[in-house]
């Protein structure tokens, strides 16, 4: 056995310790909850210089199983994280890796899949890999994802197959207790060996082609090869368990249970609830019922036999599933527990319910209901546990008087205010707009309720307000996922008195196409009432990294809505990750400082200038620094919108927790982005560029420096060491104002 | 302060008597590193008390004036920690912010045996809350300090306070687990903020005091405040949720939320630290730029005359939804707008509640709003360390 010590830590934090000591070439990844800190703790590592680990912040999680694939395909040592809907979107991916057979490793950290969007703790989204040709681990404690991600490498390796680490979302990746980790790195390399490649992709004497054109007769031949993989993981899984219990005194099999040898009545679950099962059925025990618990820490190749020679002799058997496959009867773990059962000839009654969908808590006492349930001949074999049907009042209130309405209804009658006017001036062929006064645009009614749940002095809905206070049509919002989007929308509430969707950040506007296109045909027929409707899709927080395609595609189209981004520069939603619009030498939870590293080391995007390249009739830039521009710029934009094709604004949006400076103060914060020409604020009007404010000529101009100093994430850029840093940002942002003035000739 | 330790039971006490956890209930607001201190009480169970423990927060996290929950577990040694569920039946409820006392939900749970920290204003004895409580037996034995106070005192945060007080009530002889923990927590590269943190730590240690306790003389705590109990009961039903439950019977498909504008009834001054707008009606011009500013829609204007001049006219603010951010102050030209202490202000001029509605809400529920964001900030530490905010 080698020498271990005892850690103090979560799921996610000990995925990232097993993956440092292994020493891995490169991580492709995008953050999503709860696997994000996976990437943060080994970003940490990285910037202390205590791991080499080439780290690659793809642009959604599709990009990041793209780089994984190919450096597997290179022949490097590769990692990946994800959860929930990023699986999802990636999901095409791994059939393609396991089909031409590239190993590597990939921790799921099992989350409910959207919509209406959660980010809790359940397994609807490991269940979409079942079909996929990877081997899927599962962990149920926080010792489990350390041991198993080692485990799972060797596993990986030898069968030439990427594998899955999965474990459950917040309940294993985020709860902290003790565990244990092998003092030395060297241990842990020396357990999964040397990478070896039968075909290296990179041997140019050699070369070869991988991902053949393939019909029948030959893929089936695939497929077949991919099978016998997975038969022979089934056959060596048991010997890794065996040489890494020699290794670290935990002895693992593929299928784990508790008194299952005598017991009548078993419950069979995955991940942390098996945990809370095992109290559960000691404690019964001691009241003299003979029940048992089981888990499975093999989903592919699925242990049916081991399974059947656990619990396979009891006589009632509940298996508890944390998501559903919908119409079959239950979840896919029992789906398939009950064909291993007939198959090896169990005559035990078997019975499903599922359970926990979106984190809900399972409790002691909860196991304890289910094995009640398991022998409780009058209860249904399927069903779903937990759930509510509808609660009362509960401190005597009268209901239908809650049940009005607390607001009118913002129809455009009211939000007519005629503050703001955007007219087509037909000589100059471009928009004017008049109005756009601070005091008569506080006349318009809210489209957005207050009571949301944004920090202190959050930038959002002060941008959102300035947009729509310029707006004077009726608005219906498309919102991708995002801080707006969830401090508005916390069922059972709701900030909007507007016509509303969200869809997830890939998505936006191209949705709301799809909405825009459907009003018209409604209007044509008569349906709805005719007149003017502004389609406006809010993304912000790095969506329109992920969300780039299908916003530019909605603009190629010339769909008529409003993009509007408010640009906080991180992805602030998940707790501030790096995303494309983070400026240079910012630390954010994915570009630490250190030793070794300076915070972010690339640009941050020109998203206007992409925008504008579509050829749009109206891209424009603002800020709330600049109230009364940013206001008519709103207007225009509808005018657009509504008339003629998609238009673009972006603000640059404060983000005082993770800016990591003072709420009072934001404004001024905005101010210095625009007077240091880090964000210009401009327009581009059917072609025609024209800056809407010059600090240079107003005498306004300041260094980066002087910006960047007023916030914590970027405020060690002071520092004589980043100086190079500095002056790279310097140089970059005059480039791109000259470029932008020459533009406005 | 012996005493302290021997009222509560505290952590061995609880232990030894058979009990299966010793479980804490931190409850907080993002922004006071709670999240934080669960960890490091989490952590010191294992390294240095010579239990078993395990810690997590109610992944709501961070996010700056959402109530947030923490959780640690300690047992026995040699015992596995294996439920992974909220901790239910507290034996020690923290609570970090005061504006969280009128919230049911914190109190769940609780009964004669939880014993309750609780923070409080500078030379404040008990809050009506805590009386109540009391009074109804709906918990055992309370124990305050000035947190913010100490904190501000000692240049460390509220939650290296909680930590010191948590540490006593839990009845640990000496501090010197606590500091170790700190030193691990806190790193070495920030000494001068160590020693600060250390010096909040230790106060927060000593200054804790019994409130007052079911052994307490006349027990009745509540009715030697002089608290009439037709008083509690009415400010109760007050604080009860008013709307019907949604649950598969009646909830419209698809999570479709019908409800517009509904986040309205959230009372939102809890997110506040201190500190509060202040109106001074005669200097305003009523350019609109605080209404242009404030991310709340907290800024009520109306059809009026100002100067002679028909215009937009600023009545008031609506401080159910004002978060304290100052973003109006800040932008003000004419100081119409000006900081205020909170506790200075108990009746509020100015206060309109948001005119747009076509009723009052008859309740304004819950503290704060709901959370999302779930890692730990990368500021938390450092605003921990050296608190650049």
């Amino acid at each position: 056995m080698k020498n271990q010590v005892m850690e103090y830590a979560s799921g996610n934090e000990m995925a990232a310790i097993a993956i440092k000591q292994i020493g891995y070439d490169l991580m492709g990844y995008y953050p999503i909850t709860p696997s994000t800190q996976i990437a943060e703790n080994l970003d940490i590592m990285r910037a202390n210089g205590e791991t080499d680990l080439v780290m690659v912040a793809a642009e959604g999680e599709h990009s990041a199983a793209g780089i994984c694939y190919g450096a597997a395909v290179a022949g490097g040592r590769v990692i990946n994280a994800t959860s929930a809907n990023g699986l999802l979107y990636a999901l095409e991916q791994f059939p393609v890796q396991s089909g031409t057979r590239y190993p590597m490793v990939m921790n799921v950290v099992c989350r409910t899949v959207s919509g209406p969007l959660s980010i809790k703790g359940d397994h609807s989204d490991i269940m979409y890999l079942l079909n996929t040709g990877w081997p899927i681990l599962f962990a149920n404690t926080v010792q489990q994802v350390y041991d198993f991600n080692i485990i799972a490498l060797k596993l990986a390796e030898q069968v030439k197959l990427p594998v899955v680490v999965a474990y459950d979302g917040f309940f294993t990746s985020h709860q902290k207790g003790r565990c244990l980790r092998f003092a030395e790195d060297e241990d842990v390399r020396n357990y999964v060996g040397k990478k070896q490649e039968e075909y290296p992709f990179l041997d140019l004497e050699h070369p070869i082609t991988v991902g053949s054109y393939m019909n029948e007769p030959d893929i089936i031949n695939n497929r077949y090869q991919l099978h016998l993989a997975m038969e022979e993981a089934d056959r060596l899984l048991p010997q890794l368990f065996a040489s890494y219990k020699e290794l670290s005194g935990r002895e693992y099999g593929k299928v784990e249970g508790i008194h299952c040898g005598d017991a009548q009545n078993m419950l069979v679950l995955l991940g942390s609830s098996y945990d809370t099962s095992i109290d559960a059925v000691e404690e019964m025990r001691k009241d003299g019922q003979r029940v048992g618990a089981a888990t499975l820490h093999v989903l592919r190749p699925f242990p049916g036999k081991e399974l059947f020679e656990l619990i396979g002799r009891g006589d009632n058997i509940l298996v508890a599933d944390r998501q559903d496959s919908y119409g079959a009867g239950g979840g896919n773990l029992s789906l398939e527990v009950r064909a291993a059962m007939q198959k090896f000839g169990s005559s035990a009654k078997i019975k499903s319910l599922v359970y926990g969908l979106g984190g809900k808590d399972f409790f002691k006492e909860d196991a304890k209901a289910m094995l009640e349930w398991a022998k409780d001949l009058t209860r249904p074999d399927f069903a779903y546990y937990g759930v509510t049907a509808a609660e009362g009042s509960t401190g005597g209130v009268d209901f239908k008087a809650e049940e009005q309405p607390l607001f009118a209804p913002v129809t455009g009658d009211r939000t007519h205010i005629g503050a703001t006017e955007a007219k087509m001036d037909e000589q100059t062929k471009q928009v004017k707009v008049t109005g756009g006064n601070l005091n008569a645009v506080t006349a318009m009614p809210g489209r957005i309720a207050p009571g949301h749940g944004a920090c202190p002095g959050c930038g959002i809905p002060v941008n959102l307000n300035l947009l729509l206070r310029g707006i004077e049509d009726p608005v219906v919002f498309l919102f991708q996922t995002g801080c707006g989007m969830i401090v508005t929308t916390a069922y059972p509430k709701t900030s909007f008195k507007v016509p509303y969707v969200h869809n997830l950040f890939q998505n936006g506007a191209a949705t709301l196409s799809g909405v825009a296109e459907i009003c018209y045909r409604k209007q044509k027929r008569g349906e709805i009432p005719p007149g003017d409707i502004i389609f406006i899709m809010v993304s912000g927080d790095g969506g329109l990294d992920i969300g780039m395609g299908s916003a530019i595609g909605t603009a190629l189209r010339g769909h008529r809505l409003l993009i509007f981004e408010y640009d906080n520069g991180g992805y602030m939603n998940t707790g501030y990750q790096l995303s494309y619009s983070t400026p240079l030498g910012a630390k954010s939870s994915t570009s630490h400082v250190g030793k070794a590293q300076y915070g972010k080391t690339f640009f941050h995007k020109d998203m206007p200038k992409i925008m504008a390249a579509t050829g749009i009739p109206y891209v424009a830039t603002v800020a709330e620094s600049n109230p009364a521009d940013f206001i008519k710029k709103a207007a225009k934009a509808a005018y657009y919108a509504k008339t003629t094709g998609t238009a673009y604004v972006k603000a640059i949006s404060a983000c005082p927790l993770n800016w990591n400076d003072k709420p009072a103060t934001e404004r001024k914060v905005i101010e210095a982005a625009v007077n240091c020409c880090y964000f210009p604020l401009y327009e581009v009007e059917q072609g025609v560029t024209r800056l809407s404010y010059d600090p240079e000529k107003s005498g306004k101009k300041i260094p980066v420096l002087d910006w960047l100093s007023m916030m914590g994430r970027t405020r060690h850029l002071q520092k004589e060491e980043y100086k190079d840093v500095v002056e790279q940002i310097q140089q970059e942002i005059d480039a791109r104002f000259l470029d932008l003035k020459k533009r406005t000739l | 302060m012996e005493q302290i330790a021997k009222k509560s039971g505290g952590l061995r006490g609880t232990l030894e008597s058979g009990k299966e956890y010793y479980e804490i209930r931190l409850e907080s607001i993002g922004g006071l590193g709670a999240n934080l201190c669960g960890k490091m009480l989490g952590e010191l169970g294992v390294k240095y008390l010579d239990v078993n423990s395990s810690s997590f927060s109610s992944y709501g996290s961070e996010k700056t004036g959402t109530p947030v929950k923490g959780f640690i577990r300690y047992c026995q040694k040699e015992k596995e920690i294996r439920v992974h569920y909220p901790v239910v039946e507290p034996d020690l409820l923290v609570v970090f912010h005061q504006a969280l006392l009128k919230d049911d939900g914190v109190w769940k749970g609780c009964s004669q045996d939880t014993s309750v920290i609780i923070t409080l204003e500078p030379r404040q004895d008990q809050p009506k809350e805590l009386r109540e409580r009391l009074f109804d037996g709906q918990i055992g034995t309370c124990y305050g300090l000035e947190a913010q106070k100490i904190a501000m005192e000692s240049h460390s945060r509220i939650n290296v306070v909680m930590l010191g007080a948590v540490l006593k009530v839990m009845g640990i002889e000496s501090l010197e687990a606590g500091e170790q923990i700190c030193r691990d927590t806190l790193g070495k590269k920030y000494p001068d903020a160590l020693k600060a943190n250390l010096e909040g730590m230790r106060r927060g240690y000593e200054e804790v005091r019994l409130l007052s306790g079911k052994e307490a003389p006349g027990d009745k705590a509540g009715a030697k405040a002089g608290v009439d109990a037709k008083d509690i009961a009415e400010d109760k039903l007050a604080a009860k949720t008013a709307d019907k439950v949604w649950g598969y019977d009646n909830a419209p498909i698809g999570g479709i939320n019908p409800r517009f504008g509904s986040t309205v009834i959230s009372d939102l001054s809890p997110s506040r630290q201190g500190y509060i707008p202040l109106f001074i009606k005669e200097r305003c011009i009523n350019c609109g730029l605080c209404h242009s500013t404030c991310p709340d829609m907290v800024f009520q204007f109306a059809k009026g005359e100002y100067k002679g001049r028909e215009m937009m006219v600023n009545q008031g603010l609506d401080y159910y939804h004002c978060k304290g951010c100052l973003r109006c102050v800040d932008v003000c030209p004419v100081n119409a707008l000006v900081r205020g202490v909170e506790s200075e202000h108990p009746r509020k001029e100015y206060f309109i509640p948001n005119q747009e509605l076509l009723r009052m809400p008859k309740y304004y529920e819950e503290a704060g709003s709901d959370g999302y964001i779930t890692s730990e900030s990368y500021l938390t530490e450092k605003r921990m360390e050296g608190g650049e905010v």
